[in-house]
């Protein structure tokens, strides 16, 4: 039963990570035979701090988009819980972007913030946020970038918890109701911990799916300024087909791959200890 | 009258799933690959390109006037994004063995693309490699000569120019800045403030190498030395970040860069275009494009000076890839050796703003007056007297990618000390 499964996973998934291994190890330009390096091009990625800037960068972008994106999904589900045309009017509209293509959301971000014709950055001028545009600033484009992220990605989480909320048994709200809790204490010692499942799972998928951004990268920043928004799957991709640099390119996939795991083993983990998966 | 039995419909039945994924996949296909009816009965010749907009279309219209001239060859032309995505595609492709017979690439990866020998010799274009102007075929490089091969030639074909919104100069009482010292000057007079915002910046160029390496050149130095020693310019190159410093940080007469590669380049032109910035450094490759689309008359002007005159070449190179059949490789040199006649050099030069890279082309548009009816299209070829050679050196790509770029634009933003990021730049440079 399982067979098919395994020889696409084996197909598609460990045989390329394996490749991705072996030419970790070489020297390889796509044109002229590979050769073996050892581990040099490890230690050329750590030399001079560069995988340290690709994962601050990562970071940077990755838990904005993560944290922005699961507290307003659930800002919006504890919304629009409830019957109604305009609750299923704003339910459909903040989901819709989630279904738009990264290229289009990088473009429309991409005119919405331009310095001089976009909109956010005529309300960033007046309240006085300087006249450069956000993504021509080192310090404030990884954010940006995190923040269309969130835009996009809201509606998805939105989703998540309305299904985790529409799960919860009103019984349990209403004893505890009927116990005296206020809305508040409600929502912290029932609610949420009730939803601590689909949070976790939230956060997992969001957190995977924002380290593996490209295309809202390559269509607003192509990495810079500065390589400031030089994320992993980005700086994957300059090493590999700008660079000429095979086997760097696939010694920072298995980095990356090896963080990635880390990351997502360690989020679960911390779920687990509290008994939400 | 019943219909004999061939032209009678088959008796009806359910529609398999086979078939059904058969003419799915036969109506995909049919819509990716149009198969044009000139190429019927031809040796047909990839053409692997990397241009949009206004160049693509003339390209794109005189890969049609080649393929009506003749019967024998086909060439499909395949874009395939920019300079350096087509690279990427070109060199996936190669290790694939699905490479094109033909296509073009930067002058400065050719010295890299034929030492790993991939690029095939185009000896038997005869000679027309004699005609090509010496500047852009850099006889003992690009088109052989001394000890390396014929391999390349001239394509399409640049220096940078300045571009003046001559609505503004002429309302100025203005002309083109000669020195760095009027162009700051310049640039600071032209600038616009209003409420705090900068309405108009008095001057435009993207931060990147090329333009990097013309003002090197003008503070007197060389990016690369005769002996091929890649020093980046020393002090030169170092007085070349610190202009661009001023204009930015300094001034605020010029933007600070947007966007990074050739979306910087595009985000200069719309600048320009949108009267967001009222002189810009940019390619000869968009004079047409920028006289068709301002609103405002486009004054085309050298480059300023500081030390010296000095201006790089820029642009591509036609190369033959040894992967692909001899026939097509044959079929793909007719079109290279069409598109070397003074008429497509003509119009090519004459549709887009690239340099005519070929004597009897620039004789002929001289002769007809041409150059006196269009200016604008003089100012490169003029520059050429000034240019910079590139070294053969297979290590310039990456000193340009890897190297000096990511620490241009560190070094004009004020991220880090311009010396020490030069230095290290100049050691790795040595040392890649």
């Amino acid at each position: 039963m399982l067979a098919p499964t395994l020889v696409v996973l084996a197909t598609f998934y460990f045989y390329p990570l394996l490749v991705a291994v072996y030419y970790s190890l070489h020297a390889w330009d796509l044109l002229t035979p590979a050769r073996y390096v050892g581990l040099d091009n490890y230690r050329a990625l750590l030399a001079g701090g560069a995988l340290a800037d690709v994962l601050l960068a990562t970071l940077r972008v990755s838990l904005t988009a993560v944290l922005g994106s699961t507290l307003l999904g659930l800002l919006l589900a504890l919304a629009v819980n409830r019957p109604g045309r305009l609750a299923a009017f704003v339910r459909s509209s903040v989901f819709s972007a989630y279904v738009v293509s990264w290229v289009s959301v990088g473009l429309l971000w991409l005119w919405l913030l331009d310095a001089d014709a976009g909109a956010v950055s005529a309300l960033f001028r007046m309240l006085g946020f300087g006249t450069a545009g956000v993504l021509a600033r080192p310090e404030s484009a990884p954010y940006a970038l995190g923040l269309v992220v969130v835009w996009k990605v809201a509606g998805y989480a939105m989703v998540l918890f309305l299904g985790g909320l529409q799960s919860i048994p009103p019984s349990v709200v209403e004893a505890a109701t009927l116990d005296g809790a206020s809305r508040l204490d409600r929502f912290f010692h029932v609610t949420l911990p009730l939803l601590a499942p689909t949070l976790a799972f939230v956060t997992t998928t969001s957190l995977i799916l924002t380290f593996q951004a490209f295309d809202v990268v390559r269509v607003m920043t192509q990495g810079g300024p500065v390589r400031s928004t030089t994320v992993f799957v980005y700086s994957i991709y300059e090493q590999m087909f700008m660079d000429l640099r095979v086997g760097r390119a696939s010694a920072e996939a298995v980095v990356f791959f090896v963080i990635l795991l880390g990351l997502t083993g360690l989020e679960l983990w911390a779920f687990r200890r509290r008994g939400a998966v | 009258m019943p219909l004999p039995s061939r032209h009678r419909a088959p008796p009806a039945r359910d529609v398999g799933r086979r078939e059904l994924l058969l003419g799915a996949g036969a109506a995909a296909l049919g819509g990716c690959e149009p198969v044009s009816p000139l190429s019927r009965g031809r040796q047909q010749a990839s053409l692997w390109f990397t241009y949009g907009g206004r160049n693509r279309e003339v390209l794109e219209h005189l890969v049609q006037r080649f393929n009506h001239a003749q019967s024998a060859v086909y060439v499909k032309s395949v874009f395939q994004g920019d300079y350096y995505e087509g690279l990427a595609k070109l060199r996936v492709a190669l290790a694939a063995n699905a490479g094109p017979a033909l296509s073009h690439v930067v002058g400065e990866i050719v010295p890299y693309l034929a030492e790993a020998g991939v690029l095939e010799r185009l000896d038997a274009i005869g000679a027309v490699a004699h005609h090509v102007l010496p500047e852009l075929g850099q006889r003992g490089s690009w088109v052989g000569g001394d000890t390396h091969p014929l391999v390349s030639l001239p394509f399409n074909r640049s220096t940078p120019i300045a571009y003046l919104n001559g609505a503004i100069f002429e309302q100025g009482g203005l002309s083109a800045p000669r020195s760095w010292d009027e162009l700051r000057d310049m640039a600071r007079l032209l600038t616009r403030r209003e409420r705090g915002r900068t309405t108009r910046y008095g001057f435009g160029c993207p931060v990147d190498w090329w333009f990097w390496a013309a003002l090197v050149g003008q503070a007197g130095g060389h990016v690369a030395e005769p002996n091929g020693d890649i020093t980046l310019g020393g002090e030169a190159g170092l007085r070349a970040v610190d202009f661009w410093q001023k204009l930015v940080l300094e001034d605020g007469s010029m933007k600070p860069p947007a966007g990074r590669d050739y979306n910087a380049w595009e985000q200069t032109n719309q600048d320009f275009l949108a009267g967001r910035a009222a002189m810009i450094w940019t390619s000869t490759a968009f004079l047409s494009y920028l006289e068709k689309n301002a609103r405002f008359p486009v004054v085309a002007a050298p480059l300023p000076m500081r030390e010296r005159h000095a201006v790089p070449t820029g642009g591509t190179h036609w190369v033959l890839l040894k992967s692909a059949p001899p026939a097509e490789k044959v079929a793909a040199l007719a079109f290279v050796r069409f598109m070397l006649e003074p008429a497509q050099v003509i119009d090519w030069a004459n549709g887009t703003g690239y340099i005519p890279v070929t004597q009897q082309a620039v004789l002929a548009l001289s002769e007809s007056g041409h150059f006196t009816r269009h200016p604008n299209q003089r100012v490169a070829l003029d520059q050429l007297k000034f240019a910079e050679p590139w070294p053969w050196s297979t290590r310039l790509f990456r000193v340009q990618r890897e190297i000096v770029q990511p620490r241009l634009e560190q070094a004009v933003l004020g991220r880090g000390r311009t010396r020490e990021l030069f230095a290290e730049a100049r050691r790795l440079a040595r040392a890649d």
